[in-house]
């Protein structure tokens, strides 16, 4: 566990050393809303597509997910505390600079860390994001009951052993008050990446183009589907290593 | 060395999910895989997940097809495995010297092609 200095928030982050390590820029996975390292990246497939490249992976649970703490106060979950998080993490493993891949809510906390911090950041793979606000239409007294895309995000997670829905409902109210702005845009080199279904991920490419990154699409997969897809995974390994 | 064929069901995915669509294969019938290779992508109501194979072999049938709902204790997949001699054997103490080995080359189910 590692503490942010700012307000004592304790987050857990995975080091997956690989058994042959490549002289590489280590990777930090940064899961989506309401899942975890584990859920998210590790039954997924990415921690042994990444070892056998002998790449060291980073994957933290995010505050409010996993077994990090979980405050119920919104005011706990706004990007720069996250970033802090991030920053404490990487500074405890002794880890200068990374490359940051993340999905859904875990892409905008990649972009945040770039913009704020980039000297740290190498290159930034998003997937499963896109610039729309994603919390447009959702009532956050109440989230989950609606009929938004991120409503039923909501309800598919809240229920999942070990989330706290206090919790995921306050990170809701904090990420939907600092709506994501894509200017300025990353000047790190960027791959964006998202199913062809993936509503959530709407004007994907067009974040890629403003990057001046590159646009991967993922055949057939939304949301929920396209972060197991072997394309992706393949699309951001290339990504990283080349 | 003798080979036999072993059956993989679809594990238990937790959460108290009773099956999984089949995304996608990782593997095709007759390709050679190690254990923890990735062997198939399912879905559940909950979330999407890839199998690694719990063996190392080779696949001599794959039970489901992609897009199909496959109840978990179902089949998903049949290797043929290798099997070394050296390995203990039921009733046998100690290693049978090698002048002795048998040469009859066990299978136990013939190959589905």
């Amino acid at each position: 566990m590692s503490e942010n200095p700012a307000d004592g928030v304790a987050i857990r982050c995975a080091d997956l050393i690989p058994s042959s390590p490549a002289d590489a820029v280590p990777v930090l996975l940064l899961h989506g809303f309401g899942t975890s390292f584990d859920m998210n990246w590790r039954a997924a497939g990415w921690t042994r597509a990444l070892e056998a490249e002998g790449l060291r992976v980073l994957g933290p649970d995010l505050r409010g997910h996993g077994d990090s703490d979980k405050p119920a106060d919104s005011g706990f979950y706004l990007p720069e505390h996250f970033v802090g998080d991030l920053t404490a993490a990487l500074d405890r493993l002794g880890v200068e600079r990374v490359d940051a891949v993340g999905y859904s809510m875990g892409s905008r906390l990649a972009w945040e860390l770039a913009l704020t911090h980039p000297e740290r950041v190498r290159r930034v793979a998003l997937c499963g994001f896109g610039p729309a606000d994603a919390f447009e239409g959702v009532d956050l007294s109440d989230p989950g009951s609606g009929d938004t895309p991120f409503d039923s995000v909501f309800r598919n997670v809240a229920g999942l052993p070990g989330n706290d829905p206090a919790a995921l409902a306050a990170c809701a109210r904090g990420q939907a008050s600092r709506p994501f702005r894509a200017h300025p845009p990353l000047t790190c080199p960027v791959l964006v990446a998202a199913g062809s279904e993936d509503e959530v991920a709407a004007g994907a490419q067009e974040l890629a183009a403003l990057c001046g990154g590159t646009f991967v699409e993922v055949p057939g997969r939304g949301h929920a589907n396209a972060v197991s897809s072997r394309i992706l995974r393949q699309a951001v390994v290339e990504f990283l290593t080349s | 060395m003798a080979e036999e064929s072993v059956t993989f069901t679809l594990p238990d995915l937790g959460e108290g999910l009773v099956e999984a669509t089949v995304l996608e294969w990782q593997v095709g019938v007759g390709d050679t895989v190690g254990r923890n290779d990735p062997l198939v992508e399912v879905e559940t109501t909950k979330s999407a997940v890839v199998i690694p194979s719990p063996k190392a072999g080779r696949i001599a049938e794959l039970h489901a097809r992609e897009e199909e709902v496959v109840p978990v204790g179902a089949p998903l997949v049949t290797f043929v495995v290798t099997v070394s001699d050296d390995a203990p054997q039921a009733g046998i103490v100690g290693k049978v010297p090698a002048e002795e080995r048998p040469t009859r080359r066990v299978r136990l189910k013939p190959p589905a092609d």
